[in-house]
């Protein structure tokens, strides 16, 4: 947990009150200090925080070369694909994965940039979102 | 997979194809600490307290938008009502804050802030008194800022006195902003029951029991129910009521992780999900054509009333389940101007001022954005604000009046302010008179409902 600039200055208040006017500024930093550390230690815990799991969908008309352009742009930024699943009805594909990118040198802007460019080559639609939005939506 | 197929591209239709988007990320900004016998310094405490918060909103929020794939129509900031920090100010230094406050708004990069408010249903300051009365040129010499009074509340009872200032009020803005269609009534609310955690611009304020800091977040998504209940196809009420549950427990969901993720990255706690359904100007973004969805030949057909309250009815319930944070007006709006099917049922003369009248009774907001002709009598308008302040503090909910007396138009002419405040077809308003009551002035006493200890 991250105290805002707020947050400590209300602590260093308190503790001002606490230890009255009469103490050094040292020992006050000392014990504003360690009140601040046991607060950053306290193991609140965060809405499902970050897995590092994206979620890419992408559909359009089927042609050769779709699976492997998506995966190629993928492995250049050494994201690890974990699960892919593809349907095709008629002449039309839908293609998901699930991604973690938390081994990729790139954040998910950048990858989702780059996806952008190979879904314009292709002509096809390449959606990059977090994992979350998904657990979030689907699963109470 | 961890998720089904089917889940996943319903999410993906709902965010690409059925406009789902969060409708706001407001951030609710104090500025009860800003106050100085020196106006210079008032106004600089002001800029630079809503600096300070606001630097980042809109870069945050766009960053959670490509994060989750979910657009963010709005990011948006409320202030406390600036009566209340700023009671001894005059009006004509009330308008200069007004432009504080919009200039702030401007170097943040949000299009609208509002707040330039006061609470008068009891009673007003001298303060309030003085803002109300710089309302027309604070709305009329800003291009950013919205204005919201409350005039009635259930414990209070109505303040026809106020009632009868804003009616004034209106004329005058609409009048002052004749260039634009009088757009300046587009930015002022006149409200019964008014909530202190609303995140919908232009009645949004950052209420005096609020936190320093805050950061709520109004979800939309009517095409998202649309297509939902389309799909349901010829199923009873009862059915129909878990098709909309259904869909608004996902949007609530998705709205409530992303202003908890916009909240984180603003460094602000977070605060509501105000889960009403608010339309927009684009097509199948309508709460008309979810009427139209569930029967009704066009809005304003008998049964209309009914329909609207099961829709809002079932919105509220599934947003309960779906989040613990659930606050502000969440219901669904009725806006003409930003609903395309609205306009249509008005053009087509389905739709008149009383059936919307009844249509506010059972869902939030109120008569919103509805245009009427520049030359009603300033006493109607009291008289239209006074009925809808009844419903509101007679049924215990929040109801406004946003309306606009377009200078110079007649029924059946246009007022178009593009954008998301959309078009209206000028509404023909009754012309019998309301002058006699109005004008005793005075105070509606609070209703039975006030005395619940």
């Amino acid at each position: 947990m991250k105290l805002s600039e707020n947050e400590i200055r209300k602590i260093t208040y308190e503790t001002i009150e606490e230890l009255g006017t009469n103490v050094s500024q040292e020992v006050i930093k000392e014990a504003v200090k360690k009140k601040v550390e046991s607060l950053n230690n306290f193991p609140l815990k965060h809405t499902n925080e970050n897995s590092g799991k994206v979620i890419l969908t992408s559909f359009g008309l089927n042609k050769p070369g779709i699976v492997a352009a998506i995966t190629t742009a993928l492995g250049n930024f050494n994201c690890d694909i974990q699960d892919l699943s593809q349907r095709i009805i008629g002449d039309f594909f839908t293609i998901i994965m699930i991604i973690d990118i938390s081994t990729s040198q790139k954040d998910l802007k950048e990858i989702q940039e780059e996806m952008r460019k190979t879904a314009e080559q292709l002509n096809i639609k390449i959606y990059l979102q977090h994992e979350d939005v998904f657990r979030f939506m689907h699963r109470i | 997979m961890n998720y089904e197929f089917t889940e996943i591209l319903e999410t993906i239709r709902m965010t690409e194809i059925e406009h789902f988007d969060i409708r706001t990320v407001t951030l609710g900004i104090s500025l009860r600490d800003c106050h100085d016998r020196n106006l210079e310094i008032t106004k600089e405490k002001i800029y630079d307290k809503i600096l300070r918060y606001g630097k980042n909103h809109v870069k945050n929020a766009k960053e959670v938008e490509s994060q989750f794939g979910i657009s963010i129509a709005n990011k948006r900031v409320s202030v406390t009502p600036i009566s209340i920090p700023f009671d001894s100010l005059s009006v004509e230094e009330y308008i200069e804050i007004s432009k504080t406050l919009d200039k702030a708004a401007e170097d943040i990069g949000i299009d609208y802030i509002a707040g330039f408010s006061a609470l008068v249903q009891k009673g007003m300051t001298n303060g309030e008194r003085e803002l109300i009365k710089a309302i027309p040129f604070a709305l009329s010499q800003t291009k950013r800022v919205c204005s919201s009074v409350n005039i009635g509340s259930t414990k209070a009872g109505i303040n026809m006195d106020a009632i009868n200032m804003m009616s004034e009020v209106i004329k005058k803005t609409a009048e002052l902003t004749k260039e634009k269609d009088s757009i300046g009534c587009a930015k002022l609310v006149v409200f019964a029951n008014a909530v202190e955690d609303n995140p919908f611009v232009a009645g949004a304020f950052h209420g005096v029991t609020e936190p320093e800091v805050v950061l709520n977040v109004g979800i939309s998504g009517p095409g998202v129910v649309l297509d939902a209940i389309r799909e349901a196809g010829k199923v009873d009420l009862q059915t129909l009521s878990e098709v909309i549950k259904k869909t608004i427990f996902k949007i609530t969901r998705a709205g409530e992780l992303i202003g908890r993720k916009v909240a984180e990255k603003n460094g602000v706690p977070f605060g509501i999900v105000d889960i009403s359904l608010a339309p927009t100007p684009a097509e199948g973004d309508s709460i008309a054509e979810i009427l139209k969805a569930m029967g009704v030949e066009d809005v304003g057909a008998p049964g209309t009333t009914a329909a609207l309250a099961m829709l809002n009815d079932s919105v509220k319930k599934a947003g309960l389940m779906a989040s613990s944070s659930v606050g502000g007006m969440s219901g669904a709006f009725i806006p003409v101007s930003e609903d395309m099917g609205m306009i249509r049922a008005v053009q087509a003369g389905n739709l008149s001022l009383e059936k919307l009248e009844a249509m506010t009774s059972v869902c939030s907001v109120g008569l919103d954005m509805i245009a009427i002709p520049g030359d009603t009598p300033a006493s109607t308008i009291a008289g239209i604000i006074a009925d809808e302040a009844a419903i509101g503090i007679i049924n215990d909910k929040t109801t406004a009046v946003r309306i606009i007396p377009a200078y110079g138009k007649k029924v059946g002419e246009m007022v178009d302010y593009g954008g998301l405040l959309g078009l209206a077809p000028v509404m023909e308003v009754r012309t019998i008179s309301s002058q006699n009551f109005v004008s005793r002035g005075g105070r509606i006493p609070a209703p039975m409902r006030s005395l619940t200890n």
